[in-house]
């Protein structure tokens, strides 16, 4: 059938309304697409004239076919756990009216058999783009944001576009209702619940603002506009939910004072009051575990209500997630297969897709297991027809049936808050619901009906007859009298035999009709004493057939046939695939390569004995030593100590122990590492996109390193706030940050932030100078203005702006400034700047050429954080030595080694020993991966050195630590042992195991 | 003082005193802004005049058990003794190394070395020729003899570098260069080390097209040397020069080894069947992957040269320390193999260390010094001069503290073919010059 676009819903006569049967069979006859376009607007207008709710006007004739239905004989699930059997289901315009084993369909109804059919609620999906399918990008008019991430104004429902929304494909899984909301920008706009039902969408509306939409997502669509990272989503959220706050007693101010200053009129900023204020829910959208944590962290900093479309990877975050306070909504979207077809494809897969390939269909079932509630979206799946059959797959690896259908109806409609008229099938409610031929949960049964609010589609067709059975046939001339037989060997496929005269011919085809109730089948004739095919078809009724034969070199046959006996149906195959299961895995944080089942012990009491031991202090470098640990801290070092009751005893003869390694400059275990969509980004924080799915940090930990400093890039004169962490292999990202350091933000000169787009400001050194001035002095002015404010409450009140609040506490030196450079001048002109504010630059990173200043950096009292021996991949980079560090040091400057680079941060300790190689001390050279990196990092009250007090981080080596020869055999962290090179050892063993398996598993299957 | 020299002088530029017309001054300015911001070059050492013997050190020769308290004799650049009990002619110059240890001088034996200076300036660079198909340029005759990177590679005891151009399918051939002398031709040690090949990425579609592009450079270029060779012998007319084609007979004829990148396990394998099929003799480069198909490479007596080994694997599940250990794995399973710098000219100085990750993992430390001197000497056809100290051989040399391959060991003294080395580099030149700077400051205090 042509299907013009418009006319879809009206003309596709597979999912049609009962009440539009006389438009759909009016329509049909029409061939002239020109007529259907003529016949369009009445049409629009006609569809919802039976109603009583619409203001619609009525074109053409009314149609008032009854829709009042009783549905008998049925097993009902009336809600996740209530079944009632024989029971009649009464719907009358689209509400339920009775349902029950006593009731009797009322005298007006159209009555429906239900024999061997199971009615459940209809499903609700709480998360989609339905209607969203070319979505405004633009917001080019009225009072919007200047930034079209925020859009917090649009309106699910007004949004809507009911012209191949995507109901069709939601249908067909047993949706009969479903939130959707505008798709782009951070701040998405307020989702509404629509019915699943053809027409217009006014009709459709069950429930509007029922959340805000958020995500951390970035949009192609907005090109290079702030925010460009997830580092930069986060302040944006940050800053607009203190906007929608400010705007909000900005305006009030104004009503009370109309001589003010009028603010800005801002619809998004209005629309998101209530989602700022928690009052409306914010729903955000994840990508990944640890957006969930970014979610959980907004929440305990804003007066939000999170709920949360999850994505997968619930299962790696039970224990967090079972804290409750954020409803979930679970996708089914379980992994692709990992591509192992060739073993060097093989070669490529890491155990963190393998693992979650076998662990993402058990999703479902292990949230469940942990007590938490949920609800289900078809969200995520690149097909919707994936769903039944996924939620078939998460229900036999664990899912109860009854959390599943919760999951989909009652669980939603709380949510949603339309649980008054969606979620069960109950007298007043709305008349959705879904017939199928059996359990639904189980594979091989199929849905057959769907009605939403009183609209009925037919999803699967029911054959009413079937041609099974073996027939004997008798024709006018004799020439095909014989048996035949007809057979169904999978479902729907049909197959036989025609026997003449004693020869038996396989049918080269067989096909049924159910609706027209034709059947047809041809055989080669040849083989049965005919020139060529002989081709059948026939009307079937009950158990005979009338029809004729087309036989080839002769005039058509007529014949009759009587079923004589009849053949069974087919038996659904699906569910014969056992799915394999023999893989034991073990819950690992992180989930992959060397993660853990829970993190390292902390033993009350550690001593290591014997050892020469780096204390990096006061008691400098001890031979034949030993250090004691008390829960987490260091006790003493010293010669000869006693070991304290149950100490976890260390013999360390030959070894020695340094302090953990620290990398003052590293960029691992982030999502992202730069926000270029403006020069100033002070307001973004690292701290915020930590990710522990990182296998850098085991291998920075199997070369000593315990600490780093992890920063901004250098894509901005003024960067954004670096982070502190621990490399606490095995924890959430919530607990590697180091809590009491100071805050540091990353600034960068020379050439990397000027050389970021073609139109962004700077674009000399020059310039770079400017722009950190002048936002120097937009601080100190805003300052001012807060200042008078909270002097007087007079005027429109200040908006605070986390950019400025960020460059201010630069100023007053509560952030220090950790500034990439390379060249001399640059690094003179920053200092000088600063002193112009009467504030210092903290440290100079990369500082290639910092050596050319190093008096001058000694006097400002700057610190220098170097590479060993990096130069000249840039023309920056051009005068770099391996005397940098050196010279530095030499002229009083306090100085670091960093890494820049993940690879290097597993090797700190050999960066330090070239510096020995340059004329240093051993000392001095592995204080500046340890002792001075802490100094210039802030943190040298708790790690840098072995001495009392101190943070138990700690390394063994098994020799000389500046040694070419010598690697890491433990490392320690808070007194507990994150690394060892013996367990290292049966660790890599479990994962060439898992991978073998699970790599097994994939091949076979 | 004029004032064009007085510009030039306030931006340090001593030596451009006679410059005659301000064009040209203005034009060298900018040029020497970007190339030699401070006169860096060291200067080359005079061929060796007088016969020198090192007397009183420990000799690690790497041909034989390690002398204690030996001499070393040489003269003309080539070793003429080396023992316990030397005789020393008259007029030989004699230095006193007790307490020290002589080191052949160390290989790096994959390196961009005078053919780039600075990464991220591309005039800086003469690596990667234009198309893909390149046999017939050569790494040494664009070797930079005063870039800054290689009296800083010297002192670090690299007396060899094979210079090794880069891109495309087939890349051009490398040359095994000195770290010392005037221009290329005096400092080239042997040319056409290697004809280079990039093996192509198995991942990508046009993997097949690739290889077939390979394959045919090869049957061509076979193809002209047959009709060259039917041409001089008078069996058929005449076939003009084709420069790509001509370049590679050397190749063909067994002289030149094709030195194929490969990483990636597919990689190497699809290679050596390559090389097999075409006869010619195949080094791997890079080879990641490597400790995968050891019988492979043995079995074929393939060595392969290891690009970098303070490096993790690409793949998560691997070992930590995979590549660190790669050199004792080859090792282990009798796999030749040479250890090279990762290949960009300013590292050159890190080789010794890239050894010593893999003595740290599994490799003695006596076999990680040959994989940076024996082993690529012998790899790369070197061992008529370099490698090891032997009579007959280049008075290549290092005097140091100790095993080149441990970070505390400082090198104090290089000998190139007899020269006696400048051992000031520009990494020690910015420091005694800023180290003035810092004194004249606490002077002025």
């Amino acid at each position: 059938m042509v299907q013009s676009l418009s006319l879809t819903n009206f003309i596709n006569p597979e999912p049609h309304t009962d009440s539009m049967n006389h438009t759909y069979d009016s329509l049909k006859n029409l061939h002239s697409s020109v007529l259907r376009w003529l016949l369009l607007p009445l049409l629009l207008l006609a569809l919802p004239a039976w109603g009583v709710a619409q203001t619609t006007p009525i074109d053409g004739m009314k149609d008032n076919t009854p829709n009042v239905h009783a549905f008998t004989n049925a097993t009902i699930v009336t809600a996740p756990g209530e079944t009632v059997r024989n029971a009649t289901l009464v719907i009358r315009n689209g509400v339920v009216e009775a349902v029950g084993r006593r009731v009797t369909p009322p005298a007006d109804a159209r009555v429906w058999d239900m024999e061997g059919k199971t009615i459940y609620p209809g499903f609700i999906d709480p998360y989609t783009d339905l209607g969203m399918n070319d979505p405004r990008v633009e917001l080019d008019r009225g009072n919007v944001s200047w930034n079209p991430n925020l859009r917090a104004h649009l309106k699910a429902e007004q949004e809507f576009d009911n012209e191949n929304d995507g109901s069709d494909d939601l249908r067909k899984q047993g949706f009969t209702a479903a939130l959707t909301l505008p798709p782009l920008g951070i701040f998405k706009g307020e989702a509404a619940v629509m019915s699943l039902k053809d027409g217009l969408s006014a009709d459709r509306v069950v429930q509007s603002g029922v959340a805000q939409g958020a995500t951390f997502s970035r949009f192609r669509e907005f090109g290079f506009t702030y925010p460009t990272s997830a580092i930069g989503v986060i302040a944006f959220i940050r800053q607009t939910l203190y906007d929608a706050d400010w705007y909000e007693r900005a305006h009030q101010a104004y009503m009370n004072d109309r001589s003010l200053e009028r603010p800005e009129s801002n619809a998004p900023l209005a629309a998101l009051r209530n989602a700022a204020n928690g009052e409306q829910p914010l729903l955000f959208e994840t990508g990944s575990d640890e957006e969930i944590l970014r979610v959980r962290r907004l929440a305990n900093e804003f007066n939000i209500t999170p709920w949360i479309l999850g994505n997968g990877h619930e299962y790696k975050l039970l224990d967090v997630l079972r804290d409750g306070g954020m409803p979930l909504i679970l996708p089914l979207n379980f992994a692709d297969k990992p591509d192992v077809d060739t073993p060097e494809n093989a070669l490529g897969e890491d155990l963190a897709d393998l693992r979650h390939w076998y662990l993402s269909p058990e999703n479902p079932g292990r949230v469940a297991d942990a007590g938490i509630q949920f609800s289900l979206t078809t969200k995520g799946l690149d097909n919707k027809s994936s769903f039944l059959p996924n939620l078939r797959k998460a229900i036999k690896l664990g899912l109860n049936k009854e959390t599943a259908l919760a999951a989909l109806t009652t669980n939603p409609a709380n949510l949603l808050g339309i649980s008054s008229t969606h979620g069960s099938i109950e007298s007043g409610k709305s008349a959705s619901f879904i017939i199928a031929d059996g359990d639904l949960f189980e594979d091989g049964s199929k849905i057959i009906d769907l009605w939403v609010d009183g609209d009925h589609y037919r999803i699967n067709h029911e054959n009413a007859m079937n041609p099974r059975g073996v027939w004997e046939i008798a024709s006018n001339d004799g020439s095909i009298d014989g048996t035949l037989k007809i057979e169904e060997n999978r479902p729907g496929r049909l197959s036989g035999t025609m026997t003449i005269s004693g020869s038996e011919v396989d049918l080269a085809s067989v096909s049924y009709e159910d609706l027209p109730r034709r059947i047809r089948a041809h055989f080669a004739g040849s083989e049965a004493g005919f020139e060529g095919p002989v081709r059948l078809t026939a009307s079937l009724d009950g158990d005979n057939l009338r029809g004729w034969a087309e036989v080839s070199g002769r005039e058509r046959v007529q014949f009759s046939a009587t079923r004589t006996s009849t053949l069974p149906a087919a038996e659904n195959g699906d569910s014969s695939k056992e799915l394999n299961r023999d893989v034991q895995l073990a819950d690992l944080r992180p989930a992959m390569e060397y993660g853990r089942e829970s993190i390292p012990e902390q033993p009350q009491n550690v001593f290591v004995r014997n050892a020469t031991i780096w204390t990096m202090g006061a008691q400098g470098i001890m031979e034949n030593a030993d250090m004691i640990v008390s829960n987490g801290e260091i006790v003493e070092v010293g010669q000869n100590l006693r070991a304290p009751r149950n100490a976890v005893i260390i013999d360390a003869e030959g070894k020695h122990v340094t302090p953990g390694l620290i990398d003052a400059h590293l960029h691992s275990g982030v999502d992202g590492v730069n926000e270029v969509g403006n020069a100033i980004t002070a307001e973004v924080r690292m701290g915020d996109v930590l990710n522990i799915n990182n296998i850098w940090m085991y291998r920075q930990l199997a070369g000593g390193l315990t600490t780093a400093h992890v920063m901004h890039g250098s894509a901005n004169p003024i960067g954004g706030q670096n982070v502190h962490v621990k490399m606490r292999w095995g924890a959430l990202s919530d607990d590697l940050m180091i809590e009491d350091a100071p805050r540091t933000v990353k600034f960068a000169l020379g050439e990397n932030p000027k050389r970021v787009g073609s139109d962004r400001y700077p674009e000399t050194r020059m310039g770079t100078e400017q722009i950190i001035e002048d936002r120097f002095r937009m601080a100190r002015d805003y300052e001012a203005r807060w200042n008078e404010w909270n002097e007087t409450g007079q005027g429109i009140p200040p908006r605070k702006d986390l950019r400025l609040d960020a460059l201010l506490d630069i100023l007053n030196g509560e952030i220090l400034i950790m500034s990439h450079s390379y060249r001399q001048d640059e690094i003179l002109m920053l200092m000088r700047l600063a002193e112009r504010f009467d504030f210092k630059i903290h440290a100079f990173h990369h500082g290639v050429e910092a050596y050319k200043v190093a008096p001058e950096l000694a006097e400002h009292g700057a610190g220098a954080v170097v590479w060993s021996d990096w130069s000249s991949f840039k023309i920056e980079a051009y005068d770099g030595t391996l005397y940098n560090a050196r010279l530095l040091k030499e002229a009083g400057v306090l100085t670091s080694l960093h890494s820049d680079n993940s690879q290097i941060a597993s090797r700190m300790n050999w960066e330090a020993a070239k510096m020995v190689r340059a004329g240093m001390d051993p000392e001095d050279a592995l204080s500046l991966v340890t002792s001075d990196t802490a100094k210039i990092l802030g943190i040298e009250d708790s790690v840098g050195s072995l001495e009392s007090g101190k943070d138990a981080d700690f390394v063994i080596w098994n020799g000389d630590p500046l040694s070419t020869l010598t690697k890491a055999e433990q490392t320690w962290i808070d007194g507990r042992k994150y690394f060892d090179l013996d367990e290292d050892a049966d660790l890599q063993r479990a994962v060439e195991r898992e991978r073998d398996q699970l790599i097994r598993l994939i091949v076979e299957e | 003082m004029n004032p064009r020299t007085d510009m030039i002088n306030r931006l340090n530029i001593k030596t451009y005193e006679t410059m005659k017309n301000l064009l040209l001054t203005c034009t060298l300015f900018a040029f020497v802004m970007i190339a030699v911001p401070q006169a860096d070059a060291q200067t080359p050492a005079p061929k060796q005049s007088e016969p020198i013997a090192l007397v009183g050190g420990t000799i690690h020769t790497l041909a034989g058990d390690v002398i204690e308290n030996g001499t070393i004799l040489f003269e003309d650049g080539k070793i003429t003794a080396i023992g316990s009990n030397v005789n020393i002619p008259s007029g030989t110059r004699q230095q006193n190394v007790s307490g020290k240890h002589i080191y052949p001088g160390l290989i790096d034996s994959y390196s961009q070395m005078g053919i780039t200076e600075i990464g991220a300036v591309n005039m800086t660079s003469d690596v990667n020729e234009q198309g893909i198909i390149n046999p017939n340029v050569l790494a040494e005759r664009a070797f930079h003899p005063a870039s800054r990177h290689i009296p800083i590679a010297r002192s670090a005891g690299i007396l060899t570098v094979i210079t090794t151009p880069g891109g495309g399918l087939i890349s051009g051939q490398s040359s095994a260069m000195k770290t010392d002398g005037w221009a290329w031709d005096e400092m080239t040690l042997k040319s056409s080390t290697g004809l280079i090949v990039n093996w192509p990425f198995p991942s990508r579609s046009d993997y097949e097209d690739n290889i077939q592009t390979l394959r045919d450079a090869f049957a061509d270029a076979r193809s002209y040397m047959k009709a060259r060779q039917a041409m001089r012998s008078g069996q058929a007319q005449r076939h003009d020069t084709d420069s790509r084609w001509e370049a590679m007979i050397p190749v063909f004829e067994g002289n030149v080894p094709v030195v194929v990148s490969a990483n990636e396990v597919r990689q190497i394998q699809d290679a050596i069947t390559w090389a097999e099929e075409e006869g010619v003799r195949l080094i791997i480069l890079g080879g990641s992957d490597a400790h995968l198909v050891t019988d492979h490479l043995r079995s074929k007596n393939i060595p392969v040269i290891i690009t970098s080994v303070q490096t993790s694997s690409n793949r998560d599940w691997e070992s930590y320390d995979a590549r660190y250990s790669l050199p004792a794995k080859l090792h282990e399973a009798g796999v030749t193999f040479a250890i090279a710098g990762g290949s960009s000219a300013a590292y050159a100085h890190r080789l010794p260390y890239e050894a010593g990750t893999a003595a740290a993992f599994g490799l003695d430390a006596d076999t990680a010094l040959r994989s940076l001197t024996t082993y690529p000497a012998a790899i790369l056809g070197l061992d008529d001069y370099v490698g090891t100290l032997e009579v007959g051989k280049d008075a290549s040399l290092l005097i140091t503290t100790g095993n080149p391959i441990e970070y505390s060991t400082q090198i104090e003294q290089v000998y190139v073919q007899g020269r006696e080395s400048d051992m000031m580099d520009a990494h020690r030149q910015f420091y005694e010059l800023y180290r003035e700077k810092l004194d004249q400051r606490n002077a002025e205090r």
